[in-house]
């Protein structure tokens, strides 16, 4: 990539400019020159670049994908995309070779006396409808389910949910963002009654210090990270990396700090006590925006069938708060966290500090936890109690992992006991959604039924008899996942599979259809920071794949419900989104029309007049305060936040003599989720070719153990052999192993505890006992 | 009475002295107490430290101007190694004989600049923490050999065939053993001219470049074993 | 032969009555910001005289409000 900067008058006015870049930047943060950025990319030739999210995860870079004769060849940043200012990361500049996969899904495959024979795409969609129909009528609405992701378009959420919620008339709707986001969600009603972060990306060009909670971001969230790097060689900000393992990350930060697993919850009450005890909280701000509560404790941990959890908040004023949190002493949580009280005060120094900006990030560390909803409280607390929220750099921000969690499975609400406007427990939320949807109010249930973790379970035991599986892999990523497996491979289930390529989830379907996926249909995506994206259609799908909006569409249509699916071919995305911004109407959601997603990477909803809300609840950015002060936590009913009381509660499985080491699972940089499209991409398979086992290296040599050994896991549901890594990519604490879990040749979910957060009914994947052994 | 008050004086003034060293002398008499702090510590994992050192210098390689007259080419670079990945030979006399390296190489190679005797830009040393450089790297002290060798030289990896798609970023096509930090070779004037970076500010360099040869045999394409 | 970078700030709305004038100019070039209102200018003038002239121009624009120099260099005359 070298280009030699032939002249020297060239270069020093190259200087002259960046000079004058860097100069506008420290007055403006966030300004673009695209056209100064742009002429340093590589010109492609007769290249046509069209825009588009990154097909991959949720920080919902902007990607220009170079199209020619037909096919995706190339891909860019693109600069004027205000995430990620025309830097991508390797999965994101190799993404469109996902799409050529040699073993690629061109005809939908129906399992006929236990082989699998090709059919037309009409004959398919015919025999689902009639198998959905059967099993309503034999065994009613709440046998047949639909199983969805984070990945599904807007359009294709929105469907699901119109069809199953107000045709059939069944809530057996989920999405596998309930094993990745429910908690994020649940921690955002609970504190402040509405879902999503109220900062954006633009915080960490304002922000001086950011605390990542478990959350390997230079790996996971790569583009982002890069962002805080810039930060912190253009303004010395600082990075501080609170996590149970050593990585990348703790490379890159200022200060690693490690801390037993499920402790984070003793820690952040500390911080909070910290803050009180130092006299650092913001009396103002907590008299006037912020009340106090208590929930339940000793909630259990779900592990056993239809376990039922909910919360009874119970208000208690600031001396209770403060007198629980003397449980929670620095002196006293070191002894239990493993994090010494100077590192616990280190925290609570720059959080109570008024002069500093702090950005939290976190993701699956505290939300994929048994005890996750309230870890994502606590992290507010810190915030709420400091007053630093809402404002641009001070921000707690919870990262997502799916391009369109937030956009499909959280604004269109494709979760049992949401509507894409509310809830389905709300009369008056069912009858607004049943008027857009053109169904009788009756339709809709007002009891939600199964949560994903429920719903497998409820297939096993029959309870469910058709279940319809879009863009996920839950026979790599279900947790306990034996059981599931062969509960879904029983008698008298069907079970229909869209996918791109075959899959171990694949292997259990009746009817396999082939999907059109990312740019080879349209669609919308909505990012982490409440931003909504649309791709058009760049090239065609293989054979006789379609997008799943359609594939819905036309089994919704074969049952009868053509008036509800009036849609066109040519203009269905557009009619959808259309009717789906409806739901969101007014000042608190509005979404961009689809014009200005055409023209523009994305818009921030709140959508008001023709203008993003960068941050919400500040009445200085967000048109929706009404309160007349500067702050409005609208999404309660008294316009408070709510500071959560929540003690530490230990895991669902500790360590113990049997088993005695933690597993924790994970991602790597190059491969995303379960790898069926990462691993099909030659430049990241071979960065990365198999799974493994991390062990520290103090344990690896007690235990004789080199890299590329042959190590047994085994806990209480079963065992697996993996290769070791010793002082490789990541370095877990003594007495921990890390295993990331893309490698569907080595399912480490098989041996997986299934506990949950009884709140949010998210599996925590990062805790359980395991035993280790050299083979 | 003017001697009553001065006896007096230095009576509390003795009992005082008897009070405070009795004390001292008790509390050294308690078990020494050294406050055990317990450290939490960090375990540095080679690869992945090694992609943020010099990391700090990442904005000042950015405003560097290219100084052609004196610059490497990959060709000089490959010609100092036996082969590919072999330590590079020390092509320049050395002064001091008997030391192993250490401060003597490190004044040039850890932070590299321009060395008026040689005419050229030290190259800077990837790992400065190992400082037993004669240890690997030695000098060439005649261009004739004792006898003849057969020895074939593998090929080397050429630059600018190593991406994917168009204006994809390169892998790194080589293994990166006591080669972990990037910049060390990739930025600054002593870089080859045909692999320094056009952008040695994003210093998350893993980020976009990952390797191509974990495994040594081609793996090929990743495939499906349907018998799992 | 200098060579100077500035920072210049338009009017309210002038944005683009700036960018034409200022584009017009020799030895000029104009980098506009995508989203905030000042734009980039870099003069690449032969002589100090020229350089002299060509700021009295630009300051003389009806709609700049604030011309600032960010960097100034000078090359040598060999090159």
């Amino acid at each position: 990539m070298y280009s030699s900067l032939s002249n020297r008058r060239d270069f020093i006015k190259k200087m002259a400019v960046l000079s004058a870049m860097t100069a506008a930047a420290t007055m403006f943060p966030g300004i673009l020159f695209a056209e100064e950025q742009e002429k340093n990319l590589p010109k492609g030739g007769n290249l046509d670049w069209k825009k588009a999210p990154c097909r991959f995860c949720g920080v919902g870079c902007g990607v220009l994908v170079g199209v020619e004769n037909g096919k995706a060849i190339a891909v860019k940043g693109d600069p004027k995309s205000s995430v990620n200012k025309g830097l991508c990361c390797v999965k994101g500049y190799h993404s469109v070779m996902a799409m050529y996969g040699k073993d690629r899904l061109t005809k939908p495959l129906v399992k006929k006396n236990g082989a699998y024979v090709e059919t037309s795409m009409e004959e398919a969609l015919d025999l689902i409808a009639s198998k959905m129909k059967e099993t309503i009528k034999d065994h009613g609405k709440d046998a047949v389910s639909i199983y969805g992701s984070g990945q599904w378009t807007i359009p294709d959420g929105y469907v699901a949910s119109k069809l199953f919620k107000g045709c059939i008339g069944t809530n057996n709707v989920e999405a596998n963002a309930r094993l990745c986001m429910a908690t994020a969600v649940t921690g955002f009603l609970t504190s402040f009654g509405l879902d999503e972060p109220m900062g954006c990306y633009e915080d960490i060009d304002h922000a001086d210090v950011f605390v990542l909670w478990g959350n390997n971001m230079a790996e996971m969230h790569p583009v982002l990270f890069s962002r805080l790097l810039d930060q912190r060689l253009k303004r010395g900000v600082k990075i501080i990396d609170f996590a149970t393992r050593t990585t990348r990350t703790s490379m890159a930060a200022d200060k690693s700090i490690l801390f037993i697993p499920q402790t984070d919850l003793a820690v952040a009450n500390a911080i909070c006590y910290e803050i009180i005890n130092k006299g650092w909280v913001n009396t103002a701000f907590v008299n006037k925006h912020c009340n106090f509560s208590k929930g339940l404790t000793n909630m259990g941990y779900g592990l056993e069938d239809n376990y039922k959890f909910s919360d009874k908040p119970e208000k208690i004023d600031f001396e209770t708060y403060k007198k629980f949190l003397e449980d929670y002493t620095p002196e006293k949580v070191e002894k239990m966290s493993g994090v010494s009280a100077k590192d616990i005060k280190y925290m609570a120094a720059y959080y109570g500090d008024p002069n500093k900006k702090v950005m939290s990030f976190w993701c699956m560390g505290p939300n994929q936890h048994s005890r996750g909803t309230w870890m994502n409280n606590l992290i507010y607390n810190i915030h709420l109690l400091t007053g630093k929220i809402s404002t641009p750099g001070n921000s707690p921000f919870s990262l997502t992992g799916q391009p369109s969690a937030c956009g499909t499975v959280r604004e269109v609400g494709t979760l049992t006991h949401k509507l894409p406007h509310g809830v389905v427990m709300n009369k008056e939320h069912r009858e607004f959604a049943a008027k857009i949807w053109d169904v009788p109010v009756e339709n809709i249930p007002s009891k939600p039924t199964y949560h994903t973790v429920e719903m497998f379970r409820a297939l096993d035991r029959g309870d469910i008899k058709f279940m319809w599986i879009q863009v996920t892999n839950p026979m790599v990523t279900m947790p306990k996942l034996k059981r599931y497996r062969d509960g879904a491979k029983k008698e008298g289930r069907f079970i229909v599979v869209s996918d791109i390529y075959p899959t171990p989830t694949t292997d259990i379907a009746d009817v396999i259809l082939p999907s059109a996926m990312w740019i080879e249909r349209e669609g919308m995506y909505g990012n982490s920071e409440r931003r909504t994206q649309y791709f058009e259609q760049m090239i065609d799908p293989p054979g006789e794949a379609i997008s799943d909006t359609w594939q819905l569409v036309e089994v919704a249509k074969r049952m009868g419900y053509e008036k509800q699916f009036y849609y066109k071919k040519e203009t269905h995305i557009e009619e959808i989104y259309n009717e789906y911004r409806r739901h969101h109407e007014g000042k608190k959601h509005n979404m961009a029309p689809l014009e200005v997603l055409k023209t523009q990477p994305g818009a921030m909803w709140p959508y008001v007049d023709g203008k993003s809300t960068k941050w919400r609840f500040n009445s200085k950015y967000d048109p929706a305060c009404t309160n007349g002060e500067d702050f409005h936590f609208y999404g309660k009913p008294d316009g408070k936040a709510i500071i959560w009381q929540r003690p530490y509660e230990p895991a669902a499985e500790s360590p113990d003599s049997e088993y005695p080491y933690w597993l924790c699972t994970g991602r790597v940089v190059e491969h995303w989720h379960t790898g069926s499209m990462t691993r099909r991409i030659p430049v990241l398979h071979k960065a990365m070719p198999h799974g493994y086992v991390e062990l520290n290296p103090g344990d690896a040599k007690r235990l004789q153990i080199r890299t590329g050994d042959k190590v047994k896991l085994t806990t209480r549901r079963g065992d697996i052999v993996l290769p070791a890594s010793v002082n490789e990519r990541g370095v877990p604490a003594p007495m921990q192993v890390f295993v990331p879990f893309f490698d569907e040749n080595m399912l480490i979910n098989d041996i997986t505890l299934d506990s949950f957060c009884p709140i949010s009914k998210e599996p925590d994947y990062k805790k359980c006992a395991v035993k280790v052994e050299k083979v | 009475m003017k001697r009553l008050v001065v006896i007096s004086l230095f009576t509390i003034l003795f009992a005082a002295f008897i009070v405070v060293w009795n004390y001292s002398y008790q509390t050294g008499l308690e078990e020494a107490y050294v406050p055990i702090e317990t450290q939490s510590h960090v375990d540095l994992i080679p690869s992945e430290t090694g992609v943020f050192q010099r990391s700090e210098f990442a904005l000042d390689y950015a405003n560097m101007a290219v100084d052609e007259s004196h610059e490497r080419t990959l060709k000089t670079y490959y010609n100092n190694r036996a082969y590919h990945g072999a330590p590079p030979s020390i092509p320049h006399p050395v002064k001091d004989k008997r030391t192993m390296g250490g401060n003597v190489c490190l004044q040039c190679h850890q932070n590299g600049g321009f060395a008026a005797k040689f005419n050229a830009y030290a190259p800077v040393t990837p790992h400065p923490e190992k400082i037993n450089c004669k240890q690997c790297h030695v000098e060439q002290n005649t261009q004739s050999l004792f006898r003849g060798s057969n020895f074939e030289k593998i090929t080397v990896p050429k630059v600018g065939i190593n991406n994917a798609l168009p204006g994809s970023p390169p892998v790194i096509p080589h293994q990166i053993q006591l080669r972990e930090n990037c910049l060390a070779c990739h930025a600054g004037p002593s870089a080859p001219r045909e692999i320094r970076v056009s952008h040695p500010e994003r210093i998350n360099c893993r980020q976009c470049h990952v390797p191509n040869n974990k495994v040594v045999t081609d793996i090929g394409i990743f495939k499906r074993n349907d018998n799992d | 032969m200098p060579i100077k970078s500035y920072l210049a700030h338009p009017h309210d709305n002038q944005k683009h009555v700036l960018i034409a004038a200022l584009s017009a100019l020799d030895h000029c070039e104009v980098i506009p910001a995508e989203n905030k209102d000042i734009l980039i200018v870099v003069t690449d003038t032969e002589t100090k005289i020229e350089e002299d002239n060509l700021k009295e121009k630009m300051e003389a624009l009806s709609s700049l409000k604030l011309l600032a120099m960010v960097s100034g260099f000078d090359t040598p005359k060999n090159k």
